[in-house]
């Protein structure tokens, strides 16, 4: 019994081996003489549609997908043309004026008219989800017109400066394609959420809903490609944990992946035929002070904090890949103020502003809430408490789950002293950071509001700025409202950290702009040459 | 038999309905915002209004559980606030591959370990039998996470034997759809490529998944099948002169074979919630991964309906696992 036994099992395990070892994926993929590159990301992409979510992930896909009128290119971020061959803005800057370029067509190779344009605007006005934030206040169906075919024109219902600037996040879908899948009256909103309706350079060959997502690419897309040698599509494959993630680029099941942590950045930098793309970000985080409530709505008690602080661990936290905030808007976006009087580690002045708050000596409690799991706003939340027992304060730290979170944050009554926030400017203007987070009018609104800061003199200009056409003006005010509202020291600012991704020597032509989400790719941009 | 059925049956049906109700209540207490994650971190209070009265989070919570329990009643899980999906037909892309992990791994356990439980049985105290305690014992000790990282990282990364995720090569499109089973419909159809990629992508997830089950079978058949070879009638078999074989198979294994079959039974339902983990390391697209990534974003219909699949599955083994007793022991009487 004993002797028969044996022979099955090793002849199971060696076939179970043996079809192990069989040729496994050596990251990118050759079809058709194509080489289609494995991308892997932490997070899925459960709609596509372009009208109805925004995300870093969802947003990779839809740009391949899908174009808009003008696109974001590069660092520092340029509005390149694309759908629109050209724009003009009327002397009062009420009318935007696009001219369509005549190449244009979608992948039915229907061409790309103004009349989709104007669909896909009034398809975003009435679903009211997503990117139509970005226009709810602004247009409205009569703002709409189609003076020819290959002529949209957009009448601002306010003046509204950065319009310009939200454009690139309009993308155009094809209202034949989208009407002839809409079912019972839902605008095709099912039909979209895995299918396109788009002209951009890759079309969805493969739809694996919560696993992978494969797109090839539109050989005679109608803008040409950059390279001869630009991918022949991808495969966007999920690839939740950190750890599997490294295994997967270094086993060769990956050319590119997103979601390293950052001693993973370091350890498989040093791998043979692997590359790190590293490039300062715009998401900054800051320490969002309940400016209404509690002891933190004392200006001087946010000061003695912000002077507590170690900012040095900001970047330490990062192993050196990021930079520290020098105010309320990122270094790297237009109208920063550089030499604004930012708050650094001394704790000196901390005591003093404590002593001016009326609590010399400290003796009380502050809660820090941050999301349950992030380790960089446990380590800060960590550092946050050493410094503070310094000047005899207590610090409460506790982790929340992402929900519970904003949930305590959606009123001023339940926003703890602090929280631990991350923010992504999703535009690249300075309204984008300064009219969500610092003007009071965005109370309630999302959660980047949740400081519930409130200065009248910086509503006033966040306002005025944001309708003036000229940027020289502009900027000064941006200027001026930085100064501001550092000096009422609403929040810590952090750091900015790197965006990094880890990939494969073969991968080129990869093009960062600092206006993309978190992980986000221009897979457009992307070649394999071995 | 039939009135014990119908019985059960009812049993089950009250269960998942009080199932429904601790599932709605418990996502509807837990603090958080639906309408206002779903509507993005810019979004304007006009937008998250509408998202709210659109999934009728506006409503009180014993018309939302009325409108919810008709919908489950008739098949429909409700919309995904998240991703505004039909709960349902999720369900229907991400539950095959869920079971056809959990049965996969449910046979490893069951064939390893009664297999193991035996041979630790025959070979008592000897370092067969040691070494085969020790897997047990590790199995139950070993967190799942940790073992499911190693094996990452020394089978598929080191020695590049087995691939470290997925359910198929990357490349590879699924087998024409028949269960929903890949490794099945890959041998329904010939598809002797998808058999070997399905099999070798189940290997490390199962091994994970079925550690602990394993040891607790092995540990079981190993401690009945010592019970029952001590038993009168096994002595009275040897010495009649019955061959040793025919002893243990006819008479030790039937009957040592009662317990251990309960605990495969119970084991399955523990599989199901198991799979949050597994599926996540291993990014096997089924209801696990589906039920995590739609708690972070406080998505209730999603994470009520993995629920209520895994209850249901949970009641109908257990269902099944009673009716199994009639046909291992012919004692055994429905009444």
């Amino acid at each position: 019994m004993r002797t028969r036994w044996l022979p099955g099992i090793l002849l199971l395990a060696l076939a179970i081996t043996a079809l192990g070892i069989a040729p496994e994926a050596q990251a990118f993929q050759v079809r058709d003489g194509q080489k289609i590159l494995i991308f892997g990301a932490r997070q899925a992409v459960p709609n596509l549609d372009p009208h109805v979510k925004t995300d870093w992930s969802t947003r990779t896909i839809q740009q391949s997908v899908y174009d808009g009128l003008l696109k974001y290119e590069g660092n520092p971020p340029k509005l390149v043309p694309w759908l629109a061959e050209s724009y003009s803005v009327s002397k009062d800057g009420m009318t935007y004026t696009f001219k369509i370029d005549k190449r244009a067509k979608f992948q039915t190779g229907e061409p790309v008219t103004a009349y989709d344009v104007k669909f896909s605007f009034q398809r975003i006005m009435d679903l009211k989800l997503g990117p139509a934030v970005l226009f709810m206040d602004i247009v409205d169906r009569e703002s709409l017109q189609v003076p020819d075919i290959h002529t949209f024109q957009v009448s601002l219902k306010k003046p509204y400066a950065p319009f310009i600037s939200t454009i690139p996040w309009l993308f155009i879908v094809s209202w034949k394609q989208v009407m002839a899948n809409a079912v019972d009256n839902d605008y095709g909103q099912k039909w979209l959420m895995s299918n396109a309706a788009g002209s951009g350079p890759f079309k969805i060959r493969r739809w694996e809903q919560g696993n992978l997502y494969e797109l090839e690419a539109v050989e005679n897309y109608w803008k040409g490609w950059k390279s001869p040698k630009h991918i022949g599509g991808y495969i966007f494959k999920l690839i939740q944990e950190s750890s599997s993630q490294k295994i997967s680029l270094l086993k060769g099941e990956a050319d590119l992946v997103e979601g390293l942590q950052p001693d993973d950045y370091e350890a498989v930098k040093t791998e043979k035929g692997v590359k790190i793309e590293e490039h300062p970000g715009v998401t900054n985080f800051a320490i969002k002070f309940n400016n209404q409530k509690g002891l933190t709505a004392n200006q001087d008690i946010r000061k003695a904090i912000s002077y507590a602080i170690d900012y040095d661990a900001f970047v330490k936290i990062y192993n050196g890949h990021a930079v520290l905030m020098e105010g309320p808007i990122p270094k790297t976006l237009k109208g920063h103020a550089s030499k604004l009087p930012v708050y650094r580690t001394d704790l000196a002045k901390a005591k003093e502003h404590l002593a001016k708050a009326g609590h010399p000596n400290g003796g009380f409690t502050l809660e820090y809430v941050y999301v349950a799991g992030l380790e960089e706003e446990r380590l800060i939340g960590l550092v946050l408490l050493d410094q503070l027992k310094k000047l005899n304060i207590t610090l409460n730290i506790v982790a929340l789950p992402w929900p519970q979170m904003v949930a305590r944050g959606s009123k001023i009554e339940t926003m703890p002293d602090m929280m631990a926030v991350f923010v992504t400017p999703q535009f690249f203007d300075p309204d984008a950071i300064l009219s969500l987070q610092f003007h009071s009018g965005a109370w309630g609104r999302g959660y980047y509001s949740v400081a519930y800061y409130k200065n009248p003199k910086v509503d006033e200009l966040i306002d005025k700025a944001r309708v003036l056409k000229d940027w020289g003006q502009r900027e000064k005010l941006y200027h001026e409202i930085q100064r501001l509202i550092v000096e009422d020291a609403p929040e810590v600012w952090g750091m900015l950290f790197n965006r990094r991704w880890a990939m494969r020597q073969h991968v080129k032509g990869f093009l960062f702009s600092p206006v993309h989400y978190t992980g986000e790719v221009d897979m457009y941009q992307l070649a394999i040459e071995e | 038999m039939w009135v014990f059925l119908g019985k059960r049956l009812l049993l089950v049906l009250l269960t998942l309905l009080g199932l429904t109700v601790v599932v709605f209540v418990v996502s509807h207490v837990t603090p958080g915002d639906p309408a206002r994650l779903a509507a993005g971190p810019d979004a304007s209070q006009e937008q998250i209004a509408l998202i709210r009265t659109e999934f009728g989070l506006d409503r009180s919570l014993p018309v939302q559980y009325a409108i919810y329990l008709k919908g489950v009643l008739q098949g429909n899980f409700g919309r995904s606030i998240r991703t505004r999906r039909d709960v349902s037909d999720d369900i229907k892309v991400f539950l095959p591959a869920t079971l056809e992990l959990v049965f996969f791994t449910m046979g490893l356990a069951a064939v390893l370990g009664i297999l193991f439980g035996i041979l630790a049985a025959a070979y008592r105290d000897t370092w067969l039998d040691h070494l085969l305690r020790l897997v047990s014992i590790g199995g139950v000790a070993v967190p799942m996470f940790w073992l499911a990282l190693m094996l990452q990282l020394l089978i598929a990364l080191k020695f590049n034997l087995l691939p470290s995720g997925g359910r198929l090569a990357i490349a590879m499109s699924p087998p024409t759809t028949i269960t929903g089973f890949f490794l099945v419909d890959a041998l329904l159809t010939g598809n002797w490529a998808a058999v070997g990629s399905a099999l070798t992508h189940l290997v490390l997830p199962a091994l994970v998944l079925s550690s602990p089950s394993l040891a607790a079978v092995t540990r079981m058949m190993r401690a009945d099948m010592l019970d029952t070879i001590s038993r009168e009638y096994v002595v009275n078999a040897r010495a009649n002169g019955l061959p040793e074989r025919l002893i243990v198979a006819k008479y030790v294994l039937k009957n040592a074979l009662i317990p251990t079959v309960t605990l495969i039974g119970l084991r399955y339902g523990w599989m199901l919630g198991g799979t949050v983990l597994v599926e996540t390391v291993f990014d096997w697209p089924g209801i696990g991964l589906y039920a995590v990534q739609s708690s972070v974003a406080a998505d209730f219909m999603p994470v009520m309906a993995v629920t209520l699949v895994i209850g249901l599955n949970f009641a109908l083994a257990n269902l099944v696992v009673d009716l199994l007793y009639g046909v291992l022991d012919p004692r055994v009487r429905y009444a």
